[in-house]
C-alpha cells in the first residue's frame, strides 16, 4: 500500500530509446549507468536520522556509428558521456526509515560530447541533458497518498544532419498525484491517479508542444496474496498548444496538422504471480483515441488494447521477461500510430559483482490520421532496439563495464530508415 | 499447666530438635523417689529469654530470605510467562507470608511474655516460632521445586511462515507507475 511513485528517470539512457514498461521496473534497450550495485549495496551517506544521500558519477566513452540517424552515408564519431547524480531519500542503508512517509528527491545531468572534427557534427558537439524528480508518499493503512514530479530534457543532433536544422530538443515534465484506498484486509484496492504531462520541443517540432492530462481509476481484487484481477479506466485529454490545421490538401481535402484528442482506455485483466517464480500481466480492453480532427482509432483491432507480459525468475539472481502489446500511441508526426510491440529482457547477476542485462524489442508502427508532412502519409516503421550491458563491481561503490546499443528503423518513406550502433566502455562510482 | 508444658516440650524436641542444641538434662530434684522418671523436667529445653529472642531473630532472618527467594522465583516465572509455575510459586508465597505473619504475632506475644516473666507463655510462643520457621523453610523448598511448562506444557501456539525468497517483495498487483516519455520523436519531415 505504501508504494511511492516511481521516479522513472533513465540516467544515461535518455538518448538510447529506452522504454519503460508498466510491469515492475523493466526497461528495454541500453541500460544507463548503474544506480547502485547489483547486490546488497549498503551504500549511501546518512546525512540525518532517516535521511540517506546517494551520489555518484559515471563516465562512458565510446563510438556512435550514425550521429544523425541517416539513411545513407552515416557519419560516426567517438563520444563521451558524463553523468553525475544525487539522490536524497528518507531511508537507511537497511531499508526505508518509515513506513508511513517516504520521499525521494533525485537530480542528475547527462553531458555528452562528440569528438568529431566534421563541420556538420561540431554544432552538436556538446549537449546538456538535466533530469530531476521528487516523490512523496504518505499513508500506510487503508488510505495512502502520493505525489511525484519528474523532469527530463534530451538534446540530440537532428535527423539527416541538415545544416541549420537546429538541435532536436525535448523537454518533458510529468506531475502526478494519486490516492490509494484499500479497505478491510487489503483484498480490494482502488487507485485514483491524475497525471499531467507537458511536452515542449525545439523549433522543428514546436508544433507538437502539448499538454496531456490523464485521470486513471484502477480497482483490483486479490484472490491470492500477490495475484489480482483488475479493471482500469483511463481518460486522457491531449491538448496541443498550437492546435491548428497546418495545411489542407486542396485536391483531397485532407487536413494536415495536430489535433487534440481524448484518449480512452478501458481494460481488465490479471496482474501478479502465477507461480512463485512466474508473474504475469494479462490485459485486454477497449481503446479509442477520440481525435477532434482527422482519423481516429477504429475497427475491431484498432479499438482493442492487449498487453501480455510474463516474468520468470529462474533464480534470485536472474530474471527473464517477455511480452507483447497491441495499442496505439499519440504521434508527433501524425495523429497517432497503431503500435504492435514484442519485447524481451534478461538480467543475470553473478555473485553480486557482475551484472548482465540483455534486452530488445521490435515495434511495428502504423501511422494514421492527419500528418504534419503530406509526403509521409501511410508511413509504416519497423523499429528494432537492442541493448546489452555488462558491469563488474570492483567494490559495491565502484564499477567498470561495457555496453552496446542498436537502433534500427526501417521505414516505407524516404530517408526515414537508419541504423545506429553505439558501443561504450564505462566506469563510475556510486555511493 | 505442667501437662501443657510437657506436650510443648515434647513437640519441640521432636520437631525442632535439630534446629538448636538441646541443653543437658537437669538433675533430678532432691527427694524424688528412686527409679521414677520425670519427663517434664528432663526433656524441656532450657533457654534463657535472651537466647530465645536471639534465636527468634535468626528465624526471622531466615524466613525473610526464604520470602525473597520465592518472590524471585515468582518474578522469573512471570518473565517467562510460565503460568503453571507462576501459580505454583504464588501459592507457596502466599502460604509463606501467612506463616511469617503468624511468626510475627508469636514474636510479639513472646516478648510480652518475657517482659512479664511468664515462662510457660514464652516457651509456647517460641515453640510456635520454631514450627512456623520450619514450615516456611519447607515452603521455600517446595517453591524451588515448582515445575513449569517445559515439562508439563507443550507451549503456546506459534506460527512460523516461510516465504519463498523467489517471491518478489513488491506488490505485483498494483498498477504500474507512470513513466516519463523521453524517447526521441520520429522524423517529422525531411523538409524540417
Amino acid at each position: 500500500m505504501n508504494r511511492r511513485l516511481a521516479l522513472s528517470i533513465a540516467l544515461g539512457a535518455l538518448l538510447a530509446g529506452r522504454v519503460a514498461l508498466a510491469q515492475e521496473d523493466v526497461t528495454i534497450g541500453y541500460q544507463g549507468l548503474p544506480y547502485k550495485s547489483s547486490g546488497e549495496s549498503n551504500t549511501g551517506i546518512q546525512v540525518a536520522d532517516g535521511v540517506l544521500l546517494h551520489s555518484g558519477v559515471g563516465v562512458e566513452a565510446g563510438y556512435d556509428s550514425n550521429v544523425f540517424y541517416a539513411d545513407q552515408n552515416p557519419e560516426g564519431s567517438s563520444l563521451i558521456r558524463v553523468m553525475p547524480f544525487l539522490d536524497l531519500s528518507n531511508a537507511t542503508r537497511n531499508g526505508p526509515a518509515a513506513k508511513t512517509l517516504t520521499f525521494d528527491i533525485r537530480g542528475g545531468l547527462l553531458y555528452r560530447h562528440y569528438f568529431s572534427d566534421a563541420q556538420d557534427i561540431q554544432p552538436y558537439n556538446n549537449a546538456y541533458n538535466p533530469n530531476a524528480g521528487i516523490s512523496l508518499s504518505l499513508g500506510g493503512g487503508q488510505v495512502g497518498f502520493g505525489i511525484a514530479d519528474v523532469f527530463a530534457r534530451i538534446e540530440d543532433p537532428p535527423y539527416q544532419g541538415r545544416m541549420g536544422a537546429g538541435v532536436l530538443e525535448r523537454n518533458n515534465n510529468q506531475a502526478s498525484a494519486e490516492v490509494r484506498w484499500s479497505p478491510g484486509g487489503g483484498r480490494l484496492t482502488a487507485t485514483l491517479r491524475f497525471t499531467n504531462m507537458v511536452d515542449v520541443y525545439s523549433a522543428a517540432y514546436s508544433y507538437a508542444n502539448a499538454m496531456t492530462n490523464t485521470l486513471m481509476l484502477d480497482a483490483s481484487w486479490k484472490w491470492l496474496p500477490k495475484t489480482a484481477v483488475f479493471v482500469n479506466v483511463q481518460q486522457g485529454y491531449v491538448f496541443y498548444f498550437n492546435d491548428q490545421v497546418l495545411l489542407t490538401n486542396p485536391g483531397t481535402g485532407m487536413t494536415m496538422g495536430k489535433s487534440s484528442s481524448y484518449p480512452l482506455f478501458a481494460t481488465a485483466g490479471l496482474r501478479g504471480l502465477l507461480t512463485e517464480r512466474t508473474s504475469a500481466v494479462l490485459t485486454l480492453g477497449y481503446v479509442n483515441a477520440f481525435y477532434s480532427d482527422g482519423t481516429s482509432t477504429n475497427g475491431f483491432l484498432g479499438s482493442t488494447y492487449a498487453d501480455l507480459a510474463f516474468t520468470v525468475r529462474p533464480s534470485q539472481l536472474s530474471r527473464f521477461v517477455i511480452g507483447a502489446r497491441h495499442s496505439f500511441l499519440n504521434s508527433v508526426i501524425s495523429n497517432f500510430a497503431y503500435n504492435d510491440t514484442v519485447y524481451a529482457s534478461y538480467v543475470q547477476q553473478l555473485a553480486g559483482r557482475l551484472a548482465l542485462d540483455l534486452s530488445g524489442r521490435y515495434a511495428h508502427l502504423d501511422f494514421q490520421g492527419n500528418f504534419v508532412d503530406p509526403t509521409q502519409v501511410g508511413r509504416v516503421d519497423n523499429f528494432v532496439q537492442v541493448g546489452a550491458t555488462l558491469d563488474y563491481f570492483m567494490r559495491n561503490w565502484a564499477y567498470i563495464g561495457v555496453g552496446y546499443s542498436l537502433l534500427d528503423n526501417s521505414s516505407n518513406t524516404a530517408n526515414d530508415s537508419y541504423v545506429k550502433h553505439q558501443v561504450f566502455a564505462r566506469v563510475g562510482v556510486t555511493y | 499447666m505442667v501437662k501443657t508444658n510437657l506436650l510443648i516440650a515434647t513437640a519441640t524436641i521432636l520437631i525442632g530438635g535439630s534446629v538448636f542444641a538441646q541443653a543437658p538434662a537437669a538433675p533430678p530434684p532432691p527427694g524424688a523417689p528412686g527409679g521414677s522418671v520425670d519427663l517434664s523436667v528432663k526433656q524441656r529445653p532450657v533457654l534463657t529469654p535472651a537466647e530465645m529472642t536471639n534465636q527468634a531473630k535468626e528465624y526471622f532472618k531466615g524466613m525473610g530470605d526464604v520470602l525473597k527467594r520465592i518472590q524471585t522465583l515468582q518474578d522469573q516465572a512471570k518473565r517467562e510467562k510460565d503460568i503453571i509455575r507462576l501459580n505454583c510459586v504464588t501459592d507457596k508465597l502466599v502460604q509463606a507470608r501467612v506463616n511469617v505473619n503468624i511468626a510475627e504475632q508469636s514474636m510479639a506475644t513472646m516478648q510480652e511474655s518475657i517482659a512479664r516473666s511468664d515462662e510457660g507463655e514464652e516457651t509456647h510462643e517460641f515453640t510456635r516460632l520454631t514450627i512456623v520457621n520450619q514450615k516456611v523453610t519447607v515452603l521455600g523448598a517446595e517453591a524451588e521445586n515448582c515445575i513449569g511448562e517445559d515439562l508439563s506444557f507443550v507451549g503456546a501456539t506459534r506460527v512460523d511462515v516461510e516465504v519463498d525468497p523467489n517471491i518478489p517483495q513488491y506488490d505485483p498487483t498494483q498498477p504500474g507507475s507512470p513513466f516519463i516519455d523521453i524517447t526521441r520523436p520520429p522524423e517529422a519531415s525531411p523538409l524540417n
